[in-house]
């Protein structure tokens, strides 16, 4: 195909608080081609994709498309500019029929005389879709009738069928059947031969190779390279993806330590609607237990089980003697602590001081008679923020103001304070720089040394490599593999078992 | 076979509103089968279900979008004000189109403040209550405004019934027949998804806010054609008179997957007057009726908003 540029991404940069996103990418999209956009978590490839279809805007930096500078501020101006996108979650709006959701937007063609014509509406939606092959699925419909799979299929059909010039295709066959992604294939290549192009984003690296022309690489927010697909293999992708040194000094350093054969809490057979599938796992004293796996694999859903927060599941969760938990508030007394991966919404209470924050749980023992002491508080707060060496003005200063680290190491200082047996930590340096992190891990390590018993779920794989005595990788939804910690273990072992 | 299933959903949907219908008028039939429920009686209470009906359809495309406007109840009594003094000077014309853009403005000064000041809509609308209710004892000093007696005709059949005709046809064109209705749905769906798929998403608020307030009018019209006068309410008396169009918003939200809401709306007001005039019939002290209203409510809450398990409630 031809080298013609269609889209130039010139110095894009894109930054969420401290952590960058996206720096100073550049690279170029030729027309006619099929081009794979690949990365781990966090690379940067979804923020970089969202910005060309206008769900953000780059902090600085241009796009060009076809020759002119380009910027939308939604989709449906990034779709009048001939660019549109069939993304990760769901892109349906339910209570809107699937006609409705496919002509959002675009209802002008079919008002007449001040009435929107739903008939003609629901008509043309049909016919496209029959155009397409999806007989099955009616423009009259409400969407929410439809499963997720049929509901991308309305969404390949949304977002082609006006032909635009980019398609830009957002791991979108995660959530298909092999027949499912069949069909996509088929309308990518469909695109590439009327000269049109894809931008192709997929964790499974086969596909990737099967449908690409070119393969461009994020790393860490950074534009590696991009280079031809038949130039390449699988194996040469993954080290392009993964290829830093991997930097040592921030872990522990012990291997072989013998793990208690005690264990203290477990999970047994655990299934829940839709994430996880007949998960079972064991927690022994004093081991930092890491678990794995793609963002949406179940992971995180774990950690929710295992507090208590999330209670409809099948199969059983116990302590060693048996009991089991029924509430977050159950979990607590027990012993567990559990910090989200959602750290603004879920585990701080912005608004809120340092002082309040740290002393949330503890207010019990921080009673004289039946008033809660202020000046046990005070000296508590401080104490547990020194101890985690929380960079702040002073314990008033509010949550909201500290960088991510820092509201992290509150999060800590809040749970070490009512000092629990279990801990469960959600993505815990998600987001958080390097000096941070280092603290956070060497709290890890003292815990470990106490005999506290971890769970660490993690996106970054060298974080469980680098902390846990065991990890456990997940794929959709079910264990797929499990690593005990030695000097050897690679990232490429886990991340086999992880796409 | 599909067909067939859509089908069985909206039968569904049909047998339970008729069946819960019967079963209100059944319950006080047989409590009192001589003073409730014959024929003429139940034109009666159609025809009270017509003003919180219309009131109701446009208070609907507010709490789809996950709104609400309590300022209804105090824009039917403030258009009403002016309406009786602009009608009785120059007759029909003025009566209808005064109230209407009366109301409809305060619909579009609600939609504004909304959206300017970023406060919760609850909030917003009750101070605007506050003010208007404000405003229209401001307006009358005290004194009831009475209703030229030539300009009654939407106070009885058949006027009242063509009339109310009339806005459920527009509530329907407004909601089936416009990008409006569609829209509305849209960011009652997932409001950030909507505003990234490139809808306008605050000109749709101020305008379902512009359709509450114009559709309280046409309630006002109705009211004030009934009781043939109107008084200036305070202390957030109006508030009672927004209730009853949310009630029928709540039933038209439980079925809104099986039938037109317009109509759930209507069949809600009139399930809804029957319980009152029957809980009237059959002597039940006001105190004791507000309670089985309450009740009512919540109920209908509860049918209507399945809350998942573990979600935040506010």
């Amino acid at each position: 195909m031809g080298n013609q540029v269609l889209l130039e991404i010139d110095n894009i940069s894109k930054a969420f608080g401290i952590t960058k996103a996206c720096k100073n990418i550049t690279f170029t999209i030729n027309k006619g081609e099929i081009h794979g956009l690949i990365g781990e978590n966090g690379s940067g490839k979804s923020t970089l994709t969202s910005m060309i279809y206008g769900l953000q805007s780059p902090d600085e930096g241009r796009f060009v498309f076809l020759g002119k500078e380009y910027k939308a501020h939604n989709q449906l101006e990034a779709n009048v500019a001939g660019i549109s996108a069939i993304v990760q979650e769901a892109g349906t709006l339910s209570g809107l029929t699937v006609a409705q959701n496919m002509f959002l937007g675009k209802e002008k063609e079919f008002i007449s005389n001040g009435f929107l014509n739903n008939k003609k509406m629901n008509v043309a939606a049909d016919s496209l879709l029959k155009e397409y092959g999806f007989e099955t699925i009616k423009g009259a419909d409400i969407v929410d009738k439809y499963n997720f799979e049929t509901r991308k299929f309305m969404e390949i059909v949304k977002a082609t069928y006006f032909k635009p010039e980019l398609v830009i295709v957002d791991e979108t066959t995660t959530a298909l059947s092999q027949d499912g992604r069949e069909i996509l294939y088929e309308q990518m290549d469909k695109i590439r031969n009327s000269g049109r192009t894809v931008i192709f984003i997929s964790h499974d690296l086969d596909e990737v190779m099967s449908k690409t022309d070119r393969v461009s690489v994020l790393r860490d927010g950074e534009y590696i390279t991009t280079v031809n697909t038949k130039e390449i293999t699988a194996d040469n992708l993954k080290e392009l993806m993964v290829g830093r040194k991997v930097d040592n000094r921030y872990y522990r350093t012990d291997y072989g330590t013998p793990v208690s054969e005690q264990v203290v809490y477990s999970m047994n057979h655990v299934t829940t609607k839709g994430l996880l599938k007949d998960v079972s796992l064991e927690l022994h004293k004093g081991e930092i237990l890491g678990i794995g796996g793609l963002s949406d694999c179940g992971i995180h859903e774990i950690g929710r089980v295992l507090f208590g927060a999330e209670r409809n599941y099948e199969g059983a969760v116990k302590f060693s003697d048996g009991k089991r938990i029924n509430s977050i508030t159950e979990a607590i007394a027990e012993g567990i602590a559990y910090t989200s991966k959602d750290r603004d919404n879920e585990s701080v209470v912005l608004n809120a001081s340092i002082k309040n924050n740290i002393c949330m749980m503890a207010y019990d023992s921080l009673k004289k008679g039946i008033f809660i002491s202020p000046s046990k508080c005070n000296s508590f707060a401080n104490k547990f923020a020194k101890k985690l060496s929380v960079k702040m003005q002073g314990i008033e200063q509010d949550v909201a103001g500290l960088s991510g680290g820092n509201k992290q190491k509150v999060v800590l200082a809040r749970w070490l304070a009512i000092n629990p047996e279990i801990l469960i930590f959600d993505s815990p340096t998600r987001g958080i720089d390097i000096k941070v992190k280092a603290d956070i891990y060497n709290v890890m390590d003292e815990l470990r040394k106490e005999g506290k018993s971890i769970i660490m779920i993690s996106e970054e794989i060298m974080e469980l490599i680098g902390m846990c005595d065991r990890i456990l990788i997940l794929k959709n939804g079910a264990v797929n593999g499990e690593f005990v910690r030695n000097e050897s273990l690679q990232e490429q072992d886990l991340i086999k078992k992880m796409i | 076979m599909e067909k067939k299933m859509r089908m069985d959903r909206r039968a569904r949907g049909a047998v339970t509103l008729l069946g819960s219908c019967l079963a209100v008028y059944l319950i006080f039939k047989i409590i009192r089968p001589n003073n409730f429920g014959s024929l003429s009686n139940l034109f009666s209470y159609l025809q009270q279900a017509l003003m919180p009906a219309v009131a109701g359809c446009g208070l609907y495309f507010i709490v789809i979008m996950g709104l609400f406007d309590f300022s209804i109840g105090a824009n039917i009594v403030l258009s009403a004000l002016i309406g009786v003094i602009v009608g009785n000077k120059i007759g029909y014309v003025g009566f209808v189109i005064s109230i209407v853009a009366v109301a409809s403005l305060l619909g579009l000064i609600n939609g504004i403040v909304y959206v300017k000041c970023r406060i919760p809509s609850i909030i917003v609308t009750i101070g605007l209550m506050i003010i208007y209710e404000c405003l229209g004892a401001l307006l009358a000093s005290g004194s009831v405004f009475t209703l030229s007696k030539d300009l009654g005709a939407f106070g009885h059949a058949p006027m009242n019934i063509i009339f109310s005709l009339i806005a459920f046809a527009i509530a329907y064109y407004f909601l089936k027949c416009t990008k409006i209705g569609i829209y509305t749905y849209a960011i009652g769906s997932n409001e950030k998804s909507a505003e990234n798929m490139g809808i306008n998403v605050k000109k749709y608020k101020v305008i379902a806010f512009v359709l509450a307030g114009f559709f309280a009018g046409l309630m006002s019209i109705l009211t004030v054609s009934y009781g043939n006068a109107m008084s200036p309410s305070t202390n957030m008396a109006s508030m009672s008179r927004s209730f009853t169009p949310l009630m029928g918003c709540f039933f038209a939200l439980a079925f809104k997957n099986s039938i037109n809401p317009i109509i759930s709306i209507i069949a809600g007001e009139f399930i809804i007057t029957m319980i009152m005039s029957g809980l009237i019939v059959v002597g039940v002290p006001s105190t004791l009726q507000n309670l089985v209203i309450g009740v009512t409510l919540i109920i209908i809450i509860l049918l209507t908003c399945r809350v998942e398990r573990d979600a935040v409630v506010k």
